[in-house]
């Protein structure tokens, strides 16, 4: 679909690529932070701050400084996606934490006893049950990730955002607004996914009462 | 044969958990180690399996030093029941009984086949496979931990205060089932309790630790209770213990006494006068000749009390066959005699109070 110059599904597919991989990358960098976290109180003391700390560098100045740093040409989509990636990570690492918190001492200790080596309780035991804790994490990463692409815009990156800058330079209100429900609606689209998906992971977790 | 030499466990912190325990528990049988808390029972149950590693000794499984090896291995050839079941909550019953053939390389449905004969061993409804641990009361859920246990096959089981955390009833009813396993699959049991009455109804013989893990006495059951060593355990053991002890004393040779009986024609008629006999107490008997209450010689019907089982063919039958059995019978009943079922729940015959008391004084340790 073609809209305002711009065709308007490319702009969604790259704006989804570009919140997504970050996500995913995200979590997939945050477990095995979080478990050390969860494991060692001298990891937790370093990794949580730090994660949290993080966060609170802006995200322009990232996007902006990465190239510097790593050499990535300033117009590349890499710069938005590692700034995404961090945030996403900084988020998680103590959400992954928690979550592994979660698990009652003496289910695993159960697991242990039985035989399960380290590898077979993290994955058969410990992660499935911090399903709960870490979708809630995996939701606020998530909607983060989705509005904060749009800064992208600001330096070149298309996604959602670039309906917002260039609508706001031509002073054409319905392309702002669309680039905002756009995003948001995206955002949304996605929360619901991860929820549908932490349900469906957790069948037991709505058994309680179901006697 | 799980052998214990020398074990000591000393913490990161410098706390002694164990000092050096020697003991050994025998091919076959329940032993128990009991003790107040912070005695080290516990830890010297994992160290059986290496959750917890000695920091000085060695413990034996069949001869075999359990510290060579890999743990994991070591662990899927040990039963290990822990306190509150710990099942896990996001895997099905059946599921979680089929844990240990499973990690042993069984197919799924190999393992859910052999998980489903344990549960009905340990007299579960098959119904219940299907739920969600959630789903359960304790006394259920604590069964399905001991099903996981037994899928393993192992010969070998720990129990780490398995019966704790469910309510009295429920927990005698669970030590019942436990001994009815025992003696269908004559496992190498070790079970951690801090209740000595658990420790003397399950218990061939029994481990009283001190602080420290230090072995107070090491006996059966009976034994404790006819001759504790110190003041320590003779506490520990608490009060009444010479009446308890009567539990492990039979009476076979108790000679049942005639009492009259008549049956049971109309129960629930509250006018029964004239079928009394006048001055005496007479046992109404029910179509299967199970006694059902007194007639007193008032004419009135009167409650039983408690009955004294004669043969203990279900082996968890509290007291059946002995003489705390017999005293309770006849201490217990209105008539100031006790009346005697047969394993079945048949009338046999009466206890009377002096000829229990007789017998107890024949058997009574010097």
């Amino acid at each position: 679909m073609r809209a305002f110059g711009y065709d308007l599904d490319d702009l969604v597919v790259a704006h989804v690529l570009l919140a997504l991989i970050p996500v995913i990358l995200g979590l997939l960098i945050a477990l095995p932070l979080g478990w050390w976290a969860h494991r060692s109180a001298g990891a937790r003391r370093v990794l949580v701050p730090l994660s949290g700390a993080l966060y609170t560098v802006p995200s322009l100045a990232l996007i902006v400084f990465i190239p510097v740093i790593l050499g990535t040409p300033i117009l590349s989509p890499v710069n938005v996606g590692l700034t995404l990636t961090i945030y996403t990570v900084a988020l998680l690492v103590r959400s992954v934490a928690e979550a592994l918190d979660a698990v009652p001492e003496n289910v695993t200790t159960a697991a242990l006893a039985v035989g399960y080596r380290p590898s077979g309780l993290f994955f058969g035991v410990q992660l499935p049950l911090a399903v709960p804790v870490l979708t809630a994490g995996l939701r606020v990463a998530s909607v983060s990730a989705f509005s904060l692409v749009t800064v992208g815009a600001l330096v070149g990156i298309q996604s959602l955002g670039t309906l917002m800058t260039d609508g706001f330079q031509q002073d054409y209100t319905a392309m702002v607004v669309t680039g905002i429900v756009g995003s948001v609606l995206l955002a949304f689209l996605f929360d619901a996914l991860w929820l549908a998906l932490g349900r469906t992971l957790t069948p037991w977790s709505r058994a309680r009462t179901g006697v | 044969m799980i052998e214990f030499r020398d074990v000591g466990k000393r913490f990161a912190d410098g706390t002694v958990g164990l000092e050096a325990l020697s003991m050994t528990a025998r091919e076959g049988e329940i032993t128990v180690l009991v003790g107040p808390s912070g005695c080290g029972k516990t830890t010297s149950l994992r160290t059986v399996n290496r959750m917890v590693e000695p920091t000085s000794g060695a413990v034996y499984l069949d001869g075999r030093d359990v510290s060579r090896g890999d743990p994991a291995d070591l662990r899927r050839g040990i039963g290990y029941v822990i306190q509150q079941a710990g099942l896990f909550p996001h895997r099905r019953v059946i599921d979680n009984v089929a844990t240990v053939p499973v990690l042993k390389g069984l197919s799924r449905r190999e393992a859910r086949a052999r998980a489903a004969e344990v549960l009905e061993r340990v007299g579960l409804d098959g119904a219940l496979a299907q739920r969600w641990p959630a789903q359960l009361s304790g006394g259920q859920q604590q069964r399905v931990g001991v099903a996981r246990a037994l899928a393993g096959d192992a010969p070998v089981l720990l129990m780490d205060e398995p019966f704790s955390a469910v309510d009295p009833v429920v927990r005698v009813e669970l030590q019942d089932e436990l001994l009815r396993l025992q003696a269908d699959l004559g496992k190498t049991i070790l079970f951690v309790t801090h209740d000595i009455d658990e420790a003397i109804r399950l218990g061939d013989r029994v481990a009283v630790l001190r602080v420290g893990g230090r072995l107070a006495q090491f006996a059966p059951p009976d034994e404790l209770l006819a001759a504790p060593v110190d003041d320590f355990v003779s506490g520990f053991v608490g009060r009444d213990r010479g009446y308890r002890r009567l539990g492990f004393v039979p009476a076979t040779a108790l000679r049942l006494v005639d009492l009259p009986t008549r049956a049971d024609a109309n129960g629930d008629s509250p006018d029964s006068t004239d079928r009394a006999v006048p001055g005496e107490w007479t046992v109404l008997l029910d179509g299967s000749e199970r006694p059902a209450a007194w007639l007193g010689p008032d004419g009135a019907r009167h409650e039983l009390g408690s009955v004294y089982v004669t043969d203990g063919d279900d082996a968890a039958a509290d007291a059946a066959g002995t003489l705390r059995g017999a005293l309770d019978a006849a201490l217990s009943s209105p008539a100031g005699r006790g009346v005697a079922v047969d394993g079945a729940g048949r009338y046999r015959g009466g206890v009377d109070t002096d000829a229990v008391l007789a017998l107890l004084d024949r058997s009574s340790p010097s």
